[in-house]
């Protein structure tokens, strides 16, 4: 058996075991379940083996007593057990981080509240702990609440989207399965009835949605909350040297890296359409440059002159 | 493994119970489990445990069993051991876990060991669509806010230089972790993004520092990327129709609009950061146009077409 499920076999005895101090007479079913036992045997596999524990002398006096009767389970003589092990630094965090997250989206609730202020009292005791771990989505579309409410519901909506490369106004009607916040932006994935297939729509450029009478069964597997970038057969590759005032770009898009220099990095940039590698160039200026990719070339160049002629008709 | 178990158990109970450090020798002859290990495999499977038992989270030190500091002792103190009753109820703990379960940090797992600390949840089916990712490095974040709960100072390197911080707290912000705090040479408030930092130690002794009363990590950030900076410029620009709802979207309350009748919009934007604004302006392509002041028009001109 691997170090990790000894690690967390023992973690969860660790728990269970305080819990049965503090509440004697707990019932089989309910430790079960609220520990997440697969059933009752595993449970008390768990329970034999403490029973066999205890401190030096190991006699009848010494061994943790243990005993499954028909009114519940009782545990004594182990008063050195009667607390949990305290939080790691990691899971206190990802506890306050989870909550935080959940009431910042909208979804949260008094309990949920409650409990993180709790939760912050214990890991910061006596100190001010509110602003120790904050979660700002920053300013969420409005539409945010009516797509989970239709995705918790099950009703088709019906958008009008566009497209982020091309500018392209849609109306379509979408069953929404999962409405997720990932790298600052708000996303819902769900079936498109128009593309016939599984979409993903950035939640800020849809604008309008209506929830239709439609009701849609959804899948037994929701799809991950990821936006997996996977450059299609379809997409335009840009070869593009970025300055080391630029480097962010590398960070914060999914480029593929070729070669480190004395000008900067250069990476391989894939969009689904010339025009965002094109408004990316024309952003960053003197900071990149294009190697090679004739269709970002022509984009680039068109952007460029659309700007200025703009600008020049109004002077 | 049961027999693992059961020697953790026993060891555990035994280092809780001693009230002073104990040496290795005191373990293996008096903790169940130790007694039939020759001194090689003693030591093994000794320092397998330990590792185990760290790596849960339980504070084992070592100090001197006298003041002769002769010998080093173990110790797990009951008080660092425990966690204190955060008194959940049972619909707290169900929200606790409900929100572990949809929010994802770091590849860092659902949490239940966690709640299970906590007293555990009862079970419930969940319909819940939601879901968020605050992405980010487990390991640096976990250590930033050890040392924001503990009050040490940190040490980390950022762009080619060695900074000391005091940390106050972390904000996740679109996407991003930032960590605030005071530089702990100049006294100035200071912000960085975690995943620019490397290296990133705690020194020194706990309680280190105070936190101000009522800092709030959040609001040492504007909310938009143009509105953080040096410069102070009121930007009068035109939407076309097509766009305007897209700008109307993404202005923030300091900005002021007109909307026309023809769908267009002419906004007035306050304007802290030259360079942030013309790139996202840039997103418009041709159908923004920067009305006033003359000379942000110039500058954004210049800019587009690669002078600058």
């Amino acid at each position: 058996m691997s170090s990790a499920r000894t690690a967390s076999r023992l973690s969860r005895i660790l728990a269970v075991v305080p819990w049965l101090i503090a509440n004697p007479g707990a019932m089989p079913a309910d430790v079960v379940e609220r520990f997440g036992y697969s059933g009752e045997n595993e449970l008390i596999k768990d329970l034999n083996l403490v029973f066999v524990c205890g401190l030096p002398g190991y006699g009848p006096t010494d061994l943790i007593d243990v005993s499954v009767e028909e009114d519940g389970i009782y545990v004594d003589m182990a008063d050195y057990f009667a607390r949990p092990v305290r939080l790691t630094a990691p899971e206190g965090l990802k506890l306050l981080a989870a909550g935080s997250a959940v009431i910042a989206s909208g979804a949260g609730s008094a309990d949920l509240e409650s409990a993180v202020d709790k939760i912050r009292m214990v890991l910061m005791p006596g100190g001010d702990a509110s602003g120790a771990v904050e979660i700002d989505f920053g300013p969420e579309p409005e539409l945010v609440g009516p797509l989970r409410r239709a995705a918790a519901d099950g009703f088709a909506v019906d958008i009008t989207y566009t497209a982020l490369g091309s500018g392209a106004t849609s109306t379509r009607i979408v069953e929404p399965w999962r409405v997720y916040t990932t790298l600052g932006n708000w996303y819902v994935a769900g079936h498109c009835r128009k593309a016939g297939g599984e979409r993903l729509f950035r939640i800020d450029r849809i604008r309008d949605a209506a929830v239709l009478d439609d009701r849609f069964e959804p899948p037994e597997e929701q799809p991950p909350a990821e936006v997996h970038y996977t450059p299609g057969v379809d997409d335009v590759r840009a070869e593009i040297t970025l300055s080391p005032a630029a480097a962010w770009v590398a960070d914060y898009y999914p480029v593929e890296e070729i070669s480190v220099g004395d000008e900067g990095r250069t990476v391989v940039f894939s969009a689904s359409d010339p025009g965002v590698t094109a408004r990316l160039l024309v952003r960053l200026a003197g900071q990149a440059r294009l190697v090679s990719g004739t269709d970002v070339a022509a984009a680039t160049a068109d952007l460029r002159s659309r700007i200025l002629s703009r600008y020049r008709s109004g002077d | 493994m049961h027999r693992v178990l059961e020697r953790i158990i026993n060891l555990l109970a035994f280092l809780l119970t001693a009230g002073r450090p104990v040496t290795a020798e005191e373990i293996r002859y008096q903790v169940a489990g130790y007694d039939q290990e020759g001194d090689d495999a003693f030591r093994r499977t000794f320092e397998r445990d330990k590792d185990l038992i760290r790596r849960l989270g339980i504070p084992l030190t070592m100090h001197p069993t006298d003041q002769w500091e002769v010998e080093q002792g173990y110790v797990v103190v009951p008080d660092e051991y425990g966690l204190e009753d955060p008194g959940l109820t049972d619909d707290e703990r169900s929200a606790l876990w409900a929100a572990a379960q949809i929010v994802r940090m770091g590849g860092t797992g659902t949490g239940a060991e966690a709640i299970f600390k906590l007293g555990g949840a009862p079970a419930q089916a969940s319909n819940e669509p939601l879901a968020a990712d605050l992405g980010a490095d487990a390991g640096t974040l976990a250590v930033l806010f050890e040392s924001v709960t503990t009050r040490r100072t940190i040490r980390f390197s950022h762009r080619d230089s060695t900074r000391r911080l005091r940390p106050f707290g972390l904000v996740h912000r679109r996407g991003h972790w930032y960590v605030a705090g005071e530089d702990a040479e100049s006294g100035a408030q200071r912000s960085f993004r975690v995943d620019r930092l490397a290296d990133v130690t705690a020194f020194g002794p706990e309680n280190a520092f105070e936190r101000p009363e009522g800092f709030r990590a959040s609001e040492a950030f504007a909310s938009r990327p143009w509105e953080a900076g040096p410069d102070d410029i009121r930007a009068v620009v035109h939407f076309d129709a097509p766009v305007a709802w897209w700008a109307r979207r993404q202005l923030s309350e300091g900005s002021d609009s007109d909307d026309h009748s023809d769908g267009s919009l002419t906004a007035t934007i306050p304007v802290a950061h030259v360079d942030a604004f013309i790139g996202w302006l840039i997103g418009f392509e041709d159908q923004a146009e920067i009305v006033a002041p003359a000379d942000l028009r110039r500058r954004f001109l210049a800019h587009v077409a690669g002078d600058s």
